[in-house]
């Protein structure tokens, strides 16, 4: 890894008197594409909560871009898509142009409109993630693959350092998911976004990603190659014997450019 | 001959005078108003305009401007509402039921305190656009313009908080601050609109505009621009025709926004059915 976007000490995180997080220590290097899994509530999304800064932890210590979370101000170099962005309100007037625009907004265009630059650069990311063509489509109207592709679209319109997506693929058809993945590692390889995503797709994540994150209260990172073993890491998360079966064909198809 | 007389309207200055204030007001509650929706609080404009009872009761009590009072009561309301809900001593609508039972009854003692209701109480309760004097209009465009400015200068943050106010505030979109700029928008634009249609029908104009632009399956600018052209339209057509019938204008007001919103909820549904 080379430099650090996001450094993890002895952090805890409770939840309702829970532990959820104990000790997790852990560093995210810059350009890593992360594939977070572990089993449901065993505390992934608590953890990136706990990163953002959205809930409290209870000790430890957590740096992104080299700053203390408490004191990080610079949210334009960091998106987050979260578990629930698909579940809004289906009746909301808005359209994909509309939306994506939207993820220009920062602290220093408040109270001002978007000038020809911001437009130009949301019209680039619509075509970067395929859904030009919907553009003037109200987002309610939209296929789960294509409003996830929206959402992911809004949060990279901000030309973000570190990109953090939480369950995008929930719900979406496998052929959908399949070219989600190829964007996310378009963009990762392209432009060298550090990418952390959620995803119980193992397929996916030993396939197309730099590194594994497992979480199930303790938290386990480990790099992938074509010779890592993955039973090796998913078996100590889940805490039993785990077999993972891995078709040679299922890759092929995951390592194409897109 | 029903021509004539409508020209003969136009040249009256409280008809004017009446199409101006109207205007701004339903302009005002068109585009506030669409946000209240989206954010579901519907619930808080009746509640405003309720406690603004006990704002103009105020107001004529200490023989202040019962508009001046009702702004002052209003704004509190509001920001009681949503201090109560960030609290979590209620809900949204929870708090809006206690904060309309504090400024209703408020109202109700210092009537009883005055010896009871009046002419004036009665024009704020149900509206009297047809006497808007001067004063009048001064005000309702001074708090017009100043809630149309809040409004289009921040058009993209509200938008942005109301679709999603933790991503919102994850990119830095200062939420706290524009939300306590939401709630004295709501307050202003009630309390301007009072004169039009009353406190007690001040909800329909608030809501019915937004409501109906809707139905039309919009991009948000398009429905911001369907709801005013709704908002504005219905309000100029339902004085005219208070005029012409010689009913109450706040009463037909909000007749023809109703009209208008089935209007436009039975079309949508008929060209649903014919797969258009």
């Amino acid at each position: 890894m080379t430099d650090a976007v996001i450094e993890v000490n002895g952090l805890n995180v409770s939840r309702n008197g829970r532990r959820v997080i104990e000790d997790a220590t852990f560093t995210i290097g810059r350009g890593t594409y992360m594939g977070i899994m572990g089993p449901n509530g065993g505390g992934k999304t608590t953890l990136l909560q706990a990163i953002l800064g959205i809930i409290p932890h209870e000790s430890g210590s957590i740096q992104i871009l080299g700053k203390p979370m408490e004191e990080f101000d610079q949210w334009n170099k960091l998106s987050w898509v979260s578990q629930h962005s698909i579940t809004f309100d289906e009746k909301f007037p808005i359209n994909v142009r509309e939306l994506v625009s939207l993820g220009r907004l920062n602290r220093s265009n408040l109270a001002k409109p978007l000038k020809k630059a911001d437009w130009e650069k949301v019209n680039e990311v619509l075509k970067f993630m395929g859904i030009s063509k919907l553009a003037d489509r109200r987002i309610g109207h939209l296929s789960g693959g294509q409003k996830q592709r929206v959402f992911v679209a809004k949060a990279i319109v901000r030309d973000p350092e570190v990109l953090i997506l939480d369950e995008p693929v929930a719900g979406v058809d496998p052929e959908a998911q399949k070219r989600f993945y190829m964007k996310l590692s378009n963009l990762n390889g392209k432009q060298g976004t550090t990418i952390l995503i959620v995803s119980h797709d193992l397929t996916a994540v030993f396939c197309r990603m730099s590194h594994a994150m497992c979480v199930n209260r303790r938290v386990y990172t480990s790099p992938i190659s074509p010779d890592a073993d993955p039973n090796e890491v998913l078996q100590k998360v889940y805490g039993e014997h785990f077999h993972f079966v891995f078709h040679d064909h299922v890759c092929e198809g995951f390592f194409d450019d897109v | 001959m029903m021509f004539n007389y409508i020209l003969q309207l136009l040249g009256y200055r409280f008809f004017q005078y009446a199409l101006l204030g109207g205007s701004i007001a339903s302009l005002s509650c068109a585009l506030v108003g669409l946000f209240v929706i989206l954010r579901k609080e519907s619930m808080i404009g009746d509640g405003v305009a309720h406690v603004s009872f006990g704002g103009v009761a105020i107001g004529l009590y200490l023989n202040v401007q019962p508009i001046i009072t009702t702004l002052v009561v209003s704004v509190l309301a509001v920001f009681g509402i949503s201090y109560m809900r960030r609290k979590g001593l209620a809900d949204s609508d929870s708090a809006t039921a206690v904060i309309l039972a504090v400024g209703f009854s408020t109202g109700l003692i210092i009537i009883s305190l005055a010896g009871g209701f009046n002419v004036e109480l009665f024009s704020f309760l149900f509206g009297s656009i047809l006497t808007i004097g001067t004063g009048d209009l001064v005000l309702i465009s001074v708090l017009g313009v100043s809630s149309l400015g809040l409004i289009t200068v921040f058009n993209k943050e509200l938008l942005s908080i109301t679709f999603d106010e933790q991503a919102s505030r994850l990119m830095g979109v200062p939420v706290g601050a524009l939300s306590a700029v939401f709630n004295l928008l709501v307050a202003v634009t009630i309390v301007l609109s009072i004169k039009v249609v009353g406190m007690i029908l001040v909800t329909a104009l608030l809501v019915l505009p937004g409501l109906t632009a809707l139905q039309l399956d919009l991009g948000f600018r398009r429905t911001s621009f369907m709801s005013v052209v709704f908002g504005v339209g219905n309000v100029v057509i339902g004085i005219f025709a208070s005029a012409v019938f010689d009913v109450a204008t706040s009463g037909v007001i909000v007749f023809t926004l109703v009209a208008c919103f089935l209007l436009v909820s039975a079309l949508k549904k008929g060209l649903v059915a014919h797969g258009k």
